[in-house]
């Protein structure tokens, strides 16, 4: 069950003021990977929700979030709709296709299940790519950023843009920590658990797996509608499979069904990423041992590892605590 | 309130239930007895919809219910327990009767309140808790549970629910007598209006908690009566100490 702990409100805090700061004292390039960081961890949350606390890993998410960017990039760069009516539709066009996912595949589990969402994304990209009025591999450019300069903030000023999307991250995580904590939330961890007994006492699953499905294809939705407002062009690649496979790293890097925990793992990704490739053109290589390494530790992430830890010291901590109060009464 | 019509279930070349027929009235409590392998969990499996019947129908409260769903019949008050532990391992006890309250009453779609928090599932959880002894085990990880508090949670599951027809398979299987005790004497607490069928091994505990009872024998019924039929019944007895074969 989803608990939102001290520790987990810390981390938030941490993430929050943490990415600002460096933002505010960083120069370009650091915002860049600011931006990159935080749209990325949007995107591990949305995944999260449903494959750490729903039990259904997905590999179409990379597909929803080129769909996201795709459907904000053809309504504002091709149709000059608003970026305002643009993003609520682009969610809402996501969150319709993350439904139809979860509906069809919910009677499917395991690699079964696995295989499917790869599929549907499939086609998603093939779609895409194939479509000539949408640029096709060329992509399309010339997306623009929402105008926010009625109350005074340029949202090309990449600091402006960067601090508006680690907000968005924010607020996702809270958005979705209230629906984990909520019936809902409570009942989709009992369908991770066991299935068969959530249908035994009378739960209708495929309900339950389509509505998450859409929840989280939404906020996958979000984040590649913010993708495209951060680079300004898309392209077929934002809908490849491997940018499925890279989110499920993160949220393993950071800690399956932690919900925070994806959010570190964006970070030290993006990290690796950029400060690795400096070096050597083989930073999967880096990433793939810290992900080897994370997995071979325990299976917690680096977020869930350092929470269980600090909730351990703090329950031993409680414990000498409530003994010494014991004593002081005896 | 349940009734099964001729209901069979081949599993290729091997036929399992063979053209079984009963009707339970409401608050009765029906056993089913019957030697290993003589198809009670699979009959179990047939009323509550896991499994799907190659012949035959399933009533509830009168209505056709042999082509709906286990969630479905669920809802319309069938519960059941296991003949093996299935519960929620990762999960404490109070948060495993939760999903439980909190799926029976709908309240496992809120999207803006916790069902952990929520008063009337709590009162629930308290409530079934104290019937089946977990009052003081609400906060143990599943997981880390003796056997014998999984074996009370999984009856708590299905009462929880608060369902009118109850299906509890084996609910003492590899519990110690004090445990038998313990659900002898829930069995015989739990509201008057309650329908069960039980499967249970445990003669003694069978024969005092029943109204009726059935026995199977390879899928066949091959007696029903009261207990004191049951007792007194050669054929019963010749099933028990395993030399009855009614293909032989």
């Amino acid at each position: 069950m989803f608990y939102q702990t001290k520790t987990k409100s810390a981390a938030l805090a941490f993430l929050v003021i943490s990415g600002i700061i460096y933002a505010i004292f960083t120069g370009y390039f650091g915002r860049e990977m600011v931006i990159e960081a935080a749209i990325l961890a949007i995107l591990a949350m949305s995944l999260d929700m449903v494959a750490g606390y729903g039990g259904m890993v997905s590999l179409c998410h990379g597909a929803i979030f080129g769909l996201g960017a795709y459907i904000f990039g053809i309504l504002t760069a091709m149709l000059g709709l608003s970026p305002f009516l643009a993003l609520p539709i682009a969610i809402s066009v996501t969150a319709l296709f993350g439904f139809a996912v979860g509906g069809v595949t919910s009677k499917t589990s395991g690699i079964f299940f696995i295989m499917t969402t790869l599929a549907f994304g499939q086609m998603v990209y093939v779609i895409i790519f194939d479509a000539r009025s949408l640029g096709g591999d060329d992509g399309m450019s010339g997306i623009p950023r929402m105008d926010l300069s009625l109350i005074g903030l340029d949202m090309n000023d990449s600091l402006t843009f960067g601090i508006f999307v680690i907000l968005a991250a924010a607020l996702v995580y809270l958005l979705i920590a209230a629906i984990l904590r909520a019936g809902f939330g409570r009942s989709l961890v009992g369908l991770r658990s066991n299935e068969t007994r959530m249908r035994a006492l009378g739960m209708a699953i495929w309900k339950y797996k389509a509505t998450s499905f859409a929840i989280s294809g939404g906020i996958a939705g979000l984040a590649g509608a913010l993708a495209a407002q951060h680079t300004m062009f898309i392209s077929p690649s934002m809908l490849v499979w491997t940018v499925s496979g890279e989110a499920l790293v993160v949220v393993i890097l950071g800690g399956l069904g932690t919900l925070i925990g994806p959010a570190f793992g964006a970070v030290l990704f993006v990290f690796l990423k950029h400060e690795v490739s400096e070096f050597t053109n083989y930073w999967h290589l880096i990433v793939g041992t810290v992900l080897i390494i994370t997995v071979v530790m325990g299976n917690k992430g680096i977020y869930g590892q350092l929470e269980h830890m600090i909730d351990n010291w703090l329950h031993k901590k409680q414990g000498r605590i409530s003994l010494a109060k014991e004593d002081n009464h005896a | 309130m349940l009734e099964a019509l001729g209901l069979c279930k081949t599993f290729g070349a091997l036929r399992v239930t063979n053209d079984v027929s009963f009707s339970l009235e409401k608050g009765e409590r029906r056993v089913i007895l019957g030697p290993n392998g003589a198809g009670k969990t699979t009959l179990f499996n047939l009323l509550v919809g896991e499994l799907e019947p190659t012949a035959g129908t399933v009533q509830l409260n009168g209505d056709d219910v042999t082509r709906a769903g286990v969630e479905a019949r669920a809802q319309m008050g069938l519960a059941r327990s296991y003949q093996k532990n299935n519960l929620f391992d990762q999960l404490t006890v109070r948060e495993n009767l939760a999903l439980a309250v909190a799926t029976a009453t709908g309240k496992s779609a809120w999207f803006r309140k916790d069902t952990l928090k929520d008063a009337e599932i709590n009162r629930i959880i308290v409530d079934v808790a104290a019937q089946v002894a977990l009052s003081d085990h609400l906060d143990l990880a599943v997981e880390s549970a003796p056997y014998g508090v999984r074996r009370q949670l999984e009856v708590g599951l299905a009462l929880a629910t608060g369902p009118s027809v109850l299906l509890m398979d084996e609910p003492t299987s590899g519990v110690g007598p004090e445990m038998i005790k313990a659900f002898h004497t829930l069995l015989k607490t739990l509201p008057e209006n309650l329908t069960m069928l039980i499967i249970e091994h445990d003669m003694d505990l069978a024969l005092d908690v029943a109204d009726r009872v059935t026995v199977l024998n390879y899928g066949e019924v091959v007696f029903e009566g009261t207990p004191d039929e049951t007792r007194s019944s050669p054929l019963v007895e010749e099933i028990y100490l395993g030399g009855w074969d009614s293909h032989a």
